[in-house]
Protein backbone atom coordinates (compact mmCIF):
# COMPACT_ATOMS: atom_id res chain seq x y z
CA UNK A 1 0.00 0.00 0.00
CA UNK A 2 1.45 3.34 -0.54
CA UNK A 3 1.66 6.46 1.81
CA UNK A 4 -1.25 8.41 0.11
CA UNK A 5 -3.71 5.99 1.13
CA UNK A 6 -3.00 7.89 4.89
CA UNK A 7 -4.70 11.13 3.39
CA UNK A 8 -7.46 12.33 5.25
CA UNK A 9 -10.65 13.81 4.22
CA UNK A 10 -9.56 16.86 4.96
CA UNK A 11 -5.85 16.85 3.76
CA UNK A 12 -4.85 19.78 2.25
CA UNK A 13 -3.15 18.41 -0.90
CA UNK A 14 -6.40 16.58 -1.25
CA UNK A 15 -6.75 17.84 -5.01
CA UNK A 16 -3.25 16.76 -6.28
CA UNK A 17 -3.71 13.46 -4.85
CA UNK A 18 -7.07 12.79 -6.52
CA UNK A 19 -6.33 14.24 -10.31
CA UNK A 20 -3.48 11.59 -10.03
CA UNK A 21 -4.66 8.83 -8.11
CA UNK A 22 -6.04 5.31 -9.94
CA UNK A 23 -9.29 3.87 -9.85
CA UNK A 24 -7.96 1.45 -7.38
CA UNK A 25 -6.53 4.26 -5.49
CA UNK A 26 -9.53 6.29 -4.81
CA UNK A 27 -11.42 2.81 -4.12
CA UNK A 28 -9.25 2.35 -1.53
CA UNK A 29 -10.06 5.48 0.42
CA UNK A 30 -12.73 5.57 3.09
CA UNK A 31 -14.97 8.52 1.94
CA UNK A 32 -16.77 8.88 -0.50
CA UNK A 33 -15.34 10.56 -4.19
CA UNK A 34 -17.46 11.97 -7.07
CA UNK A 35 -15.09 13.59 -9.47
CA UNK A 36 -17.30 15.40 -12.41
CA UNK A 37 -15.95 17.32 -15.77
CA UNK A 38 -16.62 21.19 -16.63
CA UNK A 39 -20.76 19.57 -17.84
CA UNK A 40 -21.09 18.36 -14.34
CA UNK A 41 -21.14 14.74 -15.98
CA UNK A 42 -19.44 12.36 -13.44
CA UNK A 43 -16.27 10.96 -14.32
CA UNK A 44 -15.17 9.09 -11.61
CA UNK A 45 -16.96 7.28 -8.61
CA UNK A 46 -15.25 5.41 -5.95
CA UNK A 47 -16.17 2.20 -3.92
CA UNK A 48 -17.13 4.27 -0.73
CA UNK A 49 -19.55 5.96 -2.38
CA UNK A 50 -20.83 3.52 -4.85
CA UNK A 51 -21.75 0.97 -1.87
CA UNK A 52 -23.33 3.82 0.49
CA UNK A 53 -25.72 5.13 -2.23
CA UNK A 54 -26.08 1.82 -3.83
CA UNK A 55 -25.65 2.58 -7.36
CA UNK A 56 -22.61 0.83 -9.16
CA UNK A 57 -20.65 2.89 -11.29
CA UNK A 58 -21.62 2.13 -14.28
CA UNK A 59 -25.19 3.33 -13.59
CA UNK A 60 -23.55 6.67 -12.59
CA UNK A 61 -20.40 7.34 -14.66
CA UNK A 62 -21.23 9.55 -17.90
CA UNK A 63 -24.46 10.60 -16.11
CA UNK A 64 -25.22 14.46 -14.65
CA UNK A 65 -24.59 14.64 -10.98
CA UNK A 66 -27.02 17.17 -10.13
CA UNK A 67 -29.87 16.07 -11.88
CA UNK A 68 -29.45 11.83 -12.55
CA UNK A 69 -26.73 11.32 -9.56
CA UNK A 70 -27.81 13.45 -6.52
CA UNK A 71 -30.32 15.82 -7.27
CA UNK A 72 -30.22 16.34 -3.62
CA UNK A 73 -27.25 18.58 -3.89
CA UNK A 74 -28.76 20.69 -6.88
CA UNK A 75 -28.97 23.62 -5.04
CA UNK A 76 -27.31 26.89 -3.76
CA UNK A 77 -25.51 25.03 -1.61
CA UNK A 78 -23.61 22.84 -3.43
CA UNK A 79 -24.61 22.92 -7.42
CA UNK A 80 -24.39 26.25 -6.94
CA UNK A 81 -21.26 27.09 -5.59
CA UNK A 82 -19.52 25.36 -8.47
CA UNK A 83 -21.01 26.75 -10.53
CA UNK A 84 -19.86 30.25 -9.10
CA UNK A 85 -16.13 28.83 -8.73
CA UNK A 86 -16.50 28.29 -12.53
CA UNK A 87 -17.80 31.47 -13.68
CA UNK A 88 -15.34 33.08 -11.47
CA UNK A 89 -12.32 30.84 -12.82
CA UNK A 90 -11.57 30.97 -8.73
CA UNK A 91 -10.53 27.93 -6.61
CA UNK A 92 -13.13 26.21 -4.36
CA UNK A 93 -12.95 24.20 -1.00
CA UNK A 94 -15.13 24.29 0.88
CA UNK A 95 -16.80 21.91 3.44
CA UNK A 96 -19.99 21.71 4.40
CA UNK A 97 -22.75 19.97 6.66
CA UNK A 98 -25.21 18.39 4.46
CA UNK A 99 -27.53 15.48 4.46
CA UNK A 100 -27.86 12.61 2.04
CA UNK A 101 -30.51 10.74 0.90
CA UNK A 102 -28.02 7.13 0.71
CA UNK A 103 -31.12 4.98 -0.18
CA UNK A 104 -33.55 6.75 0.93
CA UNK A 105 -32.29 7.17 4.29
CA UNK A 106 -31.17 10.70 5.69
CA UNK A 107 -27.54 10.53 6.67
CA UNK A 108 -25.85 13.37 7.95
CA UNK A 109 -22.46 13.67 6.05
CA UNK A 110 -19.54 16.75 5.70
CA UNK A 111 -19.24 17.55 1.85
CA UNK A 112 -15.81 18.59 0.87
CA UNK A 113 -16.55 20.52 -2.53
CA UNK A 114 -13.17 20.99 -4.77
CA UNK A 115 -12.26 22.91 -8.29
CA UNK A 116 -9.90 24.61 -9.55
CA UNK A 117 -9.36 26.60 -12.62
CA UNK A 118 -7.19 24.43 -14.87
CA UNK A 119 -7.78 21.28 -13.90
CA UNK A 120 -10.38 18.74 -16.09
CA UNK A 121 -12.15 17.62 -13.11
CA UNK A 122 -13.75 19.12 -9.79
CA UNK A 123 -14.41 16.55 -7.01
CA UNK A 124 -17.60 16.25 -4.32
CA UNK A 125 -16.44 14.35 -1.56
CA UNK A 126 -18.54 12.69 0.75
CA UNK A 127 -17.49 11.62 4.87
CA UNK A 128 -20.18 10.43 6.59
CA UNK A 129 -20.38 12.08 10.25
CA UNK A 130 -20.72 9.35 13.31
CA UNK B 1 -30.41 -11.69 -2.78
CA UNK B 2 -29.66 -13.52 -6.65
CA UNK B 3 -28.52 -11.17 -9.23
CA UNK B 4 -31.56 -10.22 -11.32
CA UNK B 5 -33.63 -8.69 -7.91
CA UNK B 6 -30.23 -6.37 -6.36
CA UNK B 7 -30.48 -5.11 -10.37
CA UNK B 8 -34.08 -4.35 -9.74
CA UNK B 9 -33.63 -3.33 -6.61
CA UNK B 10 -30.20 -1.00 -7.94
CA UNK B 11 -33.02 0.02 -10.70
CA UNK B 12 -35.57 0.89 -8.26
CA UNK B 13 -33.43 2.62 -5.88
CA UNK B 14 -31.75 4.95 -9.13
CA UNK B 15 -35.67 5.37 -10.10
CA UNK B 16 -36.39 6.90 -6.62
CA UNK B 17 -33.17 8.83 -6.75
CA UNK B 18 -33.68 10.57 -9.67
CA UNK B 19 -37.85 10.81 -9.43
CA UNK B 20 -38.65 14.92 -9.85
CA UNK B 21 -40.58 14.98 -7.26
CA UNK B 22 -39.58 15.56 -3.37
CA UNK B 23 -41.10 12.50 -1.96
CA UNK B 24 -40.74 11.79 2.20
CA UNK B 25 -41.98 8.97 4.46
CA UNK B 26 -42.19 10.12 8.63
CA UNK B 27 -43.54 8.90 11.79
CA UNK B 28 -45.79 10.57 13.37
CA UNK B 29 -43.69 12.85 15.19
CA UNK B 30 -42.74 13.93 11.93
CA UNK B 31 -39.06 11.90 12.18
CA UNK B 32 -38.08 11.19 8.58
CA UNK B 33 -37.77 7.50 7.82
CA UNK B 34 -37.43 7.80 4.01
CA UNK B 35 -36.36 10.45 1.75
CA UNK B 36 -35.55 11.14 -1.67
CA UNK B 37 -33.06 13.29 -2.80
CA UNK B 38 -35.19 15.83 -4.97
CA UNK B 39 -36.90 16.19 -1.58
CA UNK B 40 -33.38 16.58 0.57
CA UNK B 41 -32.70 19.32 -2.36
CA UNK B 42 -35.68 21.30 -1.41
CA UNK B 43 -35.95 20.75 2.05
CA UNK B 44 -31.92 21.71 3.20
CA UNK B 45 -31.90 25.23 2.50
CA UNK B 46 -34.93 25.54 4.50
CA UNK B 47 -33.94 23.18 7.84
CA UNK B 48 -32.63 25.51 11.08
CA UNK B 49 -31.01 22.99 12.06
CA UNK B 50 -28.81 21.88 8.88
CA UNK B 51 -30.34 18.96 9.51
CA UNK B 52 -33.14 16.53 7.92
CA UNK B 53 -34.07 14.27 11.03
CA UNK B 54 -37.61 15.87 11.45
CA UNK B 55 -40.06 16.88 8.56
CA UNK B 56 -41.61 19.44 11.11
CA UNK B 57 -38.55 21.02 11.82
CA UNK B 58 -37.46 21.48 8.61
CA UNK B 59 -40.34 22.99 7.83
CA UNK B 60 -40.83 24.98 10.46
CA UNK B 61 -40.07 28.67 9.42
CA UNK B 62 -42.48 28.48 6.53
CA UNK B 63 -45.29 26.36 8.07
CA UNK B 64 -45.08 26.55 11.67
CA UNK B 65 -48.45 24.74 12.11
CA UNK B 66 -47.54 21.66 10.52
CA UNK B 67 -47.21 19.62 13.25
CA UNK B 68 -50.36 20.73 14.56
CA UNK B 69 -52.11 20.16 11.51
CA UNK B 70 -51.30 17.15 11.56
CA UNK B 71 -52.31 16.25 15.57
CA UNK B 72 -55.28 18.12 14.74
CA UNK B 73 -56.54 15.39 11.82
CA UNK B 74 -59.47 13.55 12.94
CA UNK B 75 -59.06 10.69 10.52
CA UNK B 76 -56.82 7.32 10.83
CA UNK B 77 -55.85 8.02 7.11
CA UNK B 78 -56.31 10.71 4.47
CA UNK B 79 -54.89 14.04 2.91
CA UNK B 80 -53.93 16.56 5.83
CA UNK B 81 -52.98 19.20 3.41
CA UNK B 82 -53.39 19.08 -0.56
CA UNK B 83 -50.61 21.12 -2.67
CA UNK B 84 -50.42 24.06 -0.11
CA UNK B 85 -48.48 26.41 -1.55
CA UNK B 86 -45.48 27.97 0.67
CA UNK B 87 -43.64 30.43 -0.99
CA UNK B 88 -39.83 30.11 0.20
CA UNK B 89 -36.77 32.27 -0.45
CA UNK B 90 -33.25 30.87 -0.42
CA UNK B 91 -30.16 31.78 -1.60
CA UNK B 92 -27.02 33.84 -0.07
CA UNK B 93 -27.54 36.76 1.27
CA UNK B 94 -27.96 39.62 -1.66
CA UNK B 95 -28.92 36.68 -4.02
CA UNK B 96 -32.13 35.78 -2.81
CA UNK B 97 -34.18 33.52 -4.76
CA UNK B 98 -38.06 33.07 -3.91
CA UNK B 99 -39.31 29.73 -4.76
CA UNK B 100 -42.77 28.29 -4.09
CA UNK B 101 -42.91 24.53 -2.55
CA UNK B 102 -46.28 22.57 -2.87
CA UNK B 103 -46.69 20.50 0.04
CA UNK B 104 -49.18 17.82 -0.16
CA UNK B 105 -49.35 15.35 3.00
CA UNK B 106 -51.00 11.91 3.88
CA UNK B 107 -51.44 10.28 6.81
CA UNK B 108 -50.95 6.83 5.73
CA UNK B 109 -51.90 5.48 9.35
CA UNK B 110 -51.74 5.94 12.77
CA UNK B 111 -48.04 5.77 13.00
CA UNK B 112 -47.07 7.42 9.37
CA UNK B 113 -46.80 10.06 7.25
CA UNK B 114 -45.78 10.48 3.29
CA UNK B 115 -45.40 13.98 2.11
CA UNK B 116 -44.98 15.14 -1.82
CA UNK B 117 -43.14 18.32 -2.11
CA UNK B 118 -42.52 19.89 -5.65
CA UNK B 119 -41.37 23.17 -6.72
CA UNK B 120 -43.91 25.26 -8.54
CA UNK B 121 -42.08 27.95 -9.22
CA UNK B 122 -42.45 28.30 -12.32
CA UNK B 123 -46.67 27.28 -12.73
CA UNK B 124 -46.58 30.55 -10.16
CA UNK B 125 -45.14 32.64 -12.03
CA UNK B 126 -47.44 31.46 -15.12
CA UNK B 127 -50.34 32.15 -12.96
CA UNK B 128 -49.52 35.38 -12.27
CA UNK B 129 -48.42 36.84 -15.91
CA UNK B 130 -51.60 35.03 -16.50
CA UNK B 131 -53.21 37.04 -14.40
CA UNK B 132 -51.46 40.58 -15.61
CA UNK B 133 -52.81 39.54 -19.01
CA UNK B 134 -56.45 39.33 -17.32
CA UNK B 135 -55.58 43.02 -16.00
CA UNK B 136 -55.12 43.89 -19.29
CA UNK B 137 -57.94 42.71 -20.66
CA UNK B 138 -60.07 44.37 -18.08
CA UNK B 139 -58.89 47.66 -18.84
CA UNK B 140 -60.10 47.55 -22.28
CA UNK B 141 -62.84 45.86 -21.55
CA UNK B 142 -63.97 48.92 -19.28
CA UNK B 143 -63.79 51.39 -22.02
CA UNK B 144 -62.22 52.42 -24.69
CA UNK B 145 -59.82 55.55 -23.69
CA UNK B 146 -55.85 55.12 -23.79
CA UNK B 147 -54.48 53.67 -20.60
CA UNK B 148 -50.70 53.18 -19.27
CA UNK B 149 -49.90 49.78 -17.77
CA UNK B 150 -47.45 49.84 -15.19
CA UNK B 151 -45.75 46.99 -12.98
CA UNK B 152 -44.73 47.95 -9.54
CA UNK B 153 -42.22 46.10 -7.29
CA UNK B 154 -43.33 45.87 -3.47
CA UNK B 155 -41.87 49.46 -2.72
CA UNK B 156 -43.89 50.64 -5.77
CA UNK B 157 -41.96 51.20 -7.92
CA UNK B 158 -41.61 50.92 -11.31
CA UNK B 159 -40.43 47.97 -12.80
CA UNK B 160 -40.33 48.00 -16.12
CA UNK B 161 -40.95 50.07 -19.61
CA UNK B 162 -43.81 49.89 -22.16
CA UNK B 163 -45.17 52.37 -24.64
CA UNK B 164 -48.30 53.06 -22.93
CA UNK B 165 -46.22 54.48 -20.02
CA UNK B 166 -44.60 56.99 -22.14
CA UNK B 167 -48.51 57.84 -24.31
CA UNK B 168 -50.23 58.66 -20.85
CA UNK B 169 -47.67 60.33 -19.16
CA UNK B 170 -45.20 61.50 -21.50
CA UNK B 171 -42.09 60.36 -19.20
CA UNK B 172 -39.61 58.60 -20.93
CA UNK B 173 -37.99 54.72 -19.90
CA UNK B 174 -34.86 57.03 -17.54
CA UNK B 175 -37.72 59.09 -15.81
CA UNK B 176 -39.53 56.23 -14.83
CA UNK B 177 -37.71 52.99 -14.12
CA UNK B 178 -36.94 52.59 -10.42
CA UNK B 179 -39.16 55.56 -9.10
CA UNK B 180 -42.08 55.37 -6.94
CA UNK B 181 -45.24 55.65 -8.29
CA UNK B 182 -45.67 58.99 -6.82
CA UNK B 183 -44.06 60.17 -9.38
CA UNK B 184 -47.46 60.30 -11.79
CA UNK B 185 -49.26 62.42 -9.48
CA UNK B 186 -48.62 66.10 -8.37
CA UNK B 187 -45.98 66.84 -6.27
CA UNK B 188 -47.92 66.75 -2.48
CA UNK B 189 -50.13 64.48 -3.31
CA UNK B 190 -49.11 61.64 -2.52
CA UNK B 191 -46.65 60.35 0.17
CA UNK B 192 -44.61 57.60 0.01
CA UNK B 193 -46.23 56.10 3.03
CA UNK B 194 -49.01 56.42 0.98
CA UNK B 195 -48.21 54.45 -2.05
CA UNK B 196 -47.33 51.47 0.65
CA UNK B 197 -50.76 52.13 2.12
CA UNK B 198 -52.38 51.51 -1.07
CA UNK B 199 -50.53 48.67 -1.87
CA UNK B 200 -51.17 47.21 1.35
CA UNK B 201 -55.03 47.75 0.16
CA UNK B 202 -54.49 46.20 -2.91
CA UNK B 203 -52.94 43.22 -1.06
CA UNK B 204 -56.24 43.24 1.27
CA UNK B 205 -59.04 43.73 -1.00
CA UNK B 206 -57.77 42.43 -4.74
CA UNK B 207 -57.72 46.00 -5.79
CA UNK B 208 -57.04 49.44 -5.13
CA UNK B 209 -58.74 52.03 -7.03
CA UNK B 210 -58.92 56.34 -7.28
CA UNK B 211 -59.59 58.74 -9.42
CA UNK B 212 -57.70 62.35 -9.29
CA UNK B 213 -55.41 64.69 -10.57
CA UNK B 214 -52.43 63.16 -12.25
CA UNK B 215 -49.21 65.05 -13.95
CA UNK B 216 -47.63 64.48 -17.07
CA UNK B 217 -43.56 65.03 -18.10
CA UNK B 218 -44.49 68.47 -19.00
CA UNK B 219 -46.33 69.28 -15.33
CA UNK B 220 -49.79 69.28 -17.61
CA UNK B 221 -52.16 67.86 -15.70
CA UNK B 222 -55.08 65.54 -16.11
CA UNK B 223 -57.83 63.75 -14.29
CA UNK B 224 -56.70 59.78 -14.15
CA UNK B 225 -58.20 56.80 -12.65
CA UNK B 226 -55.95 54.70 -11.53
CA UNK B 227 -56.47 51.15 -10.53
CA UNK B 228 -53.69 49.22 -8.34
CA UNK B 229 -54.46 45.05 -8.94
CA UNK B 230 -51.89 42.71 -6.59
CA UNK B 231 -50.24 40.10 -9.16
CA UNK B 232 -48.95 38.13 -6.21
CA UNK B 233 -51.26 35.58 -4.45
CA UNK B 234 -53.24 36.91 -1.54
CA UNK B 235 -51.33 34.55 0.97
CA UNK B 236 -47.80 35.06 -0.71
CA UNK B 237 -45.88 35.78 2.45
CA UNK B 238 -43.05 37.10 1.18
CA UNK B 239 -43.39 40.85 0.92
CA UNK B 240 -40.59 41.67 -1.34
CA UNK B 241 -41.33 39.16 -3.73
CA UNK B 242 -44.59 41.22 -4.20
CA UNK B 243 -45.64 42.93 -7.51
CA UNK B 244 -48.77 44.88 -8.62
CA UNK B 245 -49.94 47.02 -11.67
CA UNK B 246 -51.00 49.82 -11.88
CA UNK B 247 -52.75 50.87 -14.90
CA UNK B 248 -53.36 54.58 -15.32
CA UNK B 249 -56.53 56.25 -17.46
CA UNK B 250 -56.68 59.37 -18.73
CA UNK B 251 -60.61 60.02 -17.80
CA UNK B 252 -60.22 64.22 -17.96
CA UNK B 253 -64.07 64.37 -19.97
CA UNK B 254 -65.28 62.60 -17.08
CA UNK B 255 -63.52 64.59 -14.58
CA UNK B 256 -66.48 67.43 -14.06
CA UNK B 257 -69.11 64.52 -13.57
CA UNK B 258 -66.77 62.68 -10.92
CA UNK B 259 -66.19 65.94 -9.64
CA UNK B 260 -69.51 67.27 -9.31
CA UNK B 261 -70.96 63.75 -7.71
CA UNK B 262 -67.99 63.94 -5.16
CA UNK B 263 -68.78 67.59 -4.04
CA UNK B 264 -72.31 66.69 -4.04
CA UNK B 265 -71.91 64.12 -1.71
CA UNK B 266 -68.71 65.13 0.36
CA UNK B 267 -67.84 68.73 0.30
CA UNK B 268 -69.58 71.25 2.66
CA UNK B 269 -71.09 73.87 -0.34
CA UNK B 270 -70.40 77.15 1.68
CA UNK B 271 -66.23 76.29 1.52
CA UNK B 272 -65.95 73.26 -1.09
CA UNK B 273 -63.67 71.97 1.91
CA UNK B 274 -64.70 67.79 2.95
CA UNK B 275 -67.52 67.71 5.04
CA UNK B 276 -68.00 66.77 8.48
CA UNK B 277 -69.61 63.35 6.95
CA UNK B 278 -66.42 62.17 4.78
CA UNK B 279 -63.59 64.18 7.14
CA UNK B 280 -64.89 61.08 9.36
CA UNK B 281 -64.87 58.39 6.55
CA UNK B 282 -61.48 59.81 5.84
CA UNK B 283 -60.30 59.80 9.13
CA UNK B 284 -61.36 56.42 9.50
CA UNK B 285 -59.23 54.94 6.90
CA UNK B 286 -56.12 56.75 8.32
CA UNK B 287 -56.70 55.25 11.78
CA UNK B 288 -56.79 52.02 10.00
CA UNK B 289 -53.26 52.67 8.54
CA UNK B 290 -52.20 54.22 11.86
CA UNK B 291 -53.25 51.18 13.61
CA UNK B 292 -51.77 48.55 11.25
CA UNK B 293 -48.44 50.42 11.16
CA UNK B 294 -47.94 53.18 13.09
CA UNK B 295 -46.66 56.86 11.77
CA UNK B 296 -46.48 60.49 12.18
CA UNK B 297 -50.00 61.53 11.65
CA UNK B 298 -51.30 64.95 13.10
CA UNK B 299 -54.44 66.70 13.60
CA UNK B 300 -55.15 70.82 13.15
CA UNK B 301 -57.97 72.48 14.45
CA UNK B 302 -58.87 75.76 13.80
CA UNK B 303 -61.44 78.12 14.60
CA UNK B 304 -61.88 82.03 13.45
CA UNK B 305 -61.24 84.18 16.30
CA UNK B 306 -64.81 86.21 16.96
CA UNK B 307 -66.19 84.76 14.40
CA UNK B 308 -69.84 86.05 15.95
CA UNK B 309 -68.55 89.84 16.38
CA UNK B 310 -68.08 89.79 12.60
CA UNK B 311 -71.28 88.50 11.89
CA UNK B 312 -72.67 90.97 14.19
CA UNK B 313 -70.77 93.65 12.84
CA UNK B 314 -70.56 93.18 9.21
CA UNK B 315 -73.40 90.93 8.39
CA UNK B 316 -73.42 87.08 7.38
CA UNK B 317 -72.99 87.35 4.10
CA UNK B 318 -69.38 88.82 5.29
CA UNK B 319 -69.06 86.00 7.63
CA UNK B 320 -69.75 83.74 4.45
CA UNK B 321 -67.02 85.81 3.24
CA UNK B 322 -64.40 85.15 5.57
CA UNK B 323 -65.16 81.40 5.63
CA UNK B 324 -64.28 81.09 2.13
CA UNK B 325 -61.52 83.30 2.55
CA UNK B 326 -60.03 80.61 5.88
CA UNK B 327 -60.81 77.67 3.26
CA UNK B 328 -59.15 79.13 0.51
CA UNK B 329 -56.29 79.85 2.54
CA UNK B 330 -56.26 76.32 3.85
CA UNK B 331 -55.83 74.72 0.65
CA UNK B 332 -53.42 77.10 -0.44
CA UNK B 333 -51.27 76.26 2.50
CA UNK B 334 -51.51 72.68 3.06
CA UNK B 335 -50.64 69.98 1.17
CA UNK B 336 -52.73 67.97 -1.02
CA UNK B 337 -52.68 64.42 0.57
CA UNK B 338 -53.94 66.56 3.90
CA UNK B 339 -57.74 66.06 4.32
CA UNK B 340 -59.19 69.64 5.13
CA UNK B 341 -62.47 69.83 6.12
CA UNK B 342 -65.23 72.59 7.50
CA UNK B 343 -65.90 70.96 11.03
CA UNK B 344 -68.95 72.81 11.85
CA UNK B 345 -69.45 76.81 12.19
CA UNK B 346 -66.53 78.55 12.60
CA UNK B 347 -64.01 75.24 12.99
CA UNK B 348 -62.07 73.81 10.61
CA UNK B 349 -59.87 70.60 10.98
CA UNK B 350 -56.80 69.45 9.21
CA UNK B 351 -55.96 65.57 9.46
CA UNK B 352 -52.06 65.63 8.24
CA UNK B 353 -50.81 62.26 7.16
CA UNK B 354 -46.59 61.36 7.74
CA UNK B 355 -46.38 64.74 9.80
CA UNK B 356 -44.98 65.30 12.81
CA UNK B 357 -46.41 67.39 15.91
CA UNK B 358 -43.36 70.13 15.22
CA UNK B 359 -44.45 69.77 10.97
CA UNK B 360 -48.34 70.33 12.08
CA UNK B 361 -46.93 73.43 14.22
CA UNK B 362 -45.08 74.81 11.21
CA UNK B 363 -47.87 74.68 9.05
CA UNK B 364 -50.62 76.25 11.14
CA UNK B 365 -48.37 78.90 12.15
CA UNK B 366 -47.72 79.42 8.37
CA UNK B 367 -51.57 79.17 7.94
CA UNK B 368 -52.15 81.94 11.04
CA UNK B 369 -49.53 84.26 9.57
CA UNK B 370 -50.91 84.60 6.32
CA UNK B 371 -54.58 85.17 7.12
CA UNK B 372 -53.51 87.86 9.91
CA UNK B 373 -51.74 89.77 7.20
CA UNK B 374 -54.55 89.58 4.27
CA UNK B 375 -58.20 90.93 4.51
CA UNK B 376 -61.53 90.07 2.89
CA UNK B 377 -63.20 92.36 0.60
CA UNK B 378 -66.90 92.46 1.21
CA UNK B 379 -68.96 94.92 0.10
CA UNK B 380 -66.44 97.55 -0.38
CA UNK B 381 -64.93 96.72 3.22
CA UNK B 382 -61.89 95.26 4.34
CA UNK B 383 -62.72 92.82 6.80
CA UNK B 384 -59.59 91.39 8.94
CA UNK B 385 -59.85 88.23 10.95
CA UNK B 386 -57.38 86.46 12.51
CA UNK B 387 -57.17 82.36 13.69
CA UNK B 388 -56.43 80.01 16.82
CA UNK B 389 -55.39 76.42 16.20
CA UNK B 390 -54.69 73.73 17.94
CA UNK B 391 -52.33 70.96 17.51
CA UNK B 392 -51.79 67.03 18.27
CA UNK B 393 -50.63 63.86 17.16
CA UNK B 394 -51.20 60.50 17.51
CA UNK B 395 -48.83 58.37 19.84
CA UNK B 396 -49.44 55.20 21.87
CA UNK B 397 -51.19 57.49 24.67
CA UNK B 398 -54.12 58.17 22.27
CA UNK B 399 -56.77 55.49 22.50
CA UNK B 400 -58.48 56.86 19.36
CA UNK B 401 -59.47 59.75 17.00
CA UNK B 402 -61.79 61.27 19.72
CA UNK B 403 -58.74 61.28 21.81
CA UNK B 404 -56.98 62.75 19.40
CA UNK B 405 -59.46 65.75 18.75
CA UNK B 406 -59.89 66.13 22.56
CA UNK B 407 -56.44 66.84 22.37
CA UNK B 408 -56.41 69.45 19.45
CA UNK B 409 -59.18 70.81 21.09
CA UNK B 410 -57.39 71.38 24.26
CA UNK B 411 -54.37 72.81 22.62
CA UNK B 412 -57.10 75.49 20.23
CA UNK B 413 -58.78 76.12 23.69
CA UNK B 414 -54.95 77.38 25.09
CA UNK B 415 -54.41 78.68 21.76
CA UNK B 416 -57.99 81.15 22.60
CA UNK B 417 -56.98 81.66 26.56
CA UNK B 418 -53.68 82.85 25.36
CA UNK B 419 -54.49 85.56 23.46
CA UNK B 420 -55.92 84.45 19.70
CA UNK B 421 -53.90 84.68 16.91
CA UNK B 422 -51.82 82.29 17.38
CA UNK B 423 -50.83 77.92 17.69
CA UNK B 424 -50.56 75.78 20.47
CA UNK B 425 -49.53 72.38 20.86
CA UNK B 426 -51.30 70.16 22.66
CA UNK B 427 -48.72 69.42 25.57
CA UNK B 428 -49.46 67.00 28.49
CA UNK B 429 -50.32 69.87 30.96
CA UNK B 430 -53.53 71.04 28.58
CA UNK B 431 -54.81 68.25 29.91
CA UNK B 432 -55.92 69.34 33.66
CA UNK B 433 -56.20 73.21 32.53
CA UNK B 434 -58.80 71.99 29.96
CA UNK B 435 -60.84 71.22 32.34
CA UNK B 436 -63.68 73.80 31.66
Amino acid sequence: MNTEQTLSFSNAALFDYLDRASDAELDSLDFGVIGMDDATQVRRYNRFESAAAGLSPDRVIGHALFTVVAPCMNNFMVAQRFEDAQQDGSVLDDTIDYVLTLRMRPVKVKLRLLARPGSDLRYVLVHRQT
Amino acid sequence: MSAPVEEEYEALLQFMYMAPIGLVQTLADGEITMINPLCAQLLMPLSPDGQLANLFTALEAVVPDLRQRVQDFPDVHGTVCDALQVPIATGQPGRRQSQVLALTLLKLDAERLMAVISDVTQSVRRDRELRQSQAWINTLAIGLTDYALVSLDHHGCVQDWNPSIARITGFTEDQVIGRSLSMFYPEDAISEQRVLDRLHEADRTGWSLDEGWCVRADAGRYWGSCLIAPLHDRDDALTDEHAYSLIIRDVSDRREAAEALLKAVSCDHLTGLLNRRAFVEAVELEMQRWARFPRPLSLVMIDADHFKRINDQYGHAAGDAVLRHLAAGMTATFRAMDVLARFGGEEFVVLLPDTTLEGAEIVAQRLCQLLASQAVEVGGQAVRYTISAGVATMDADVSDFDALMQRADEALYAAKAGGRNRVERWQPALQSAAVR
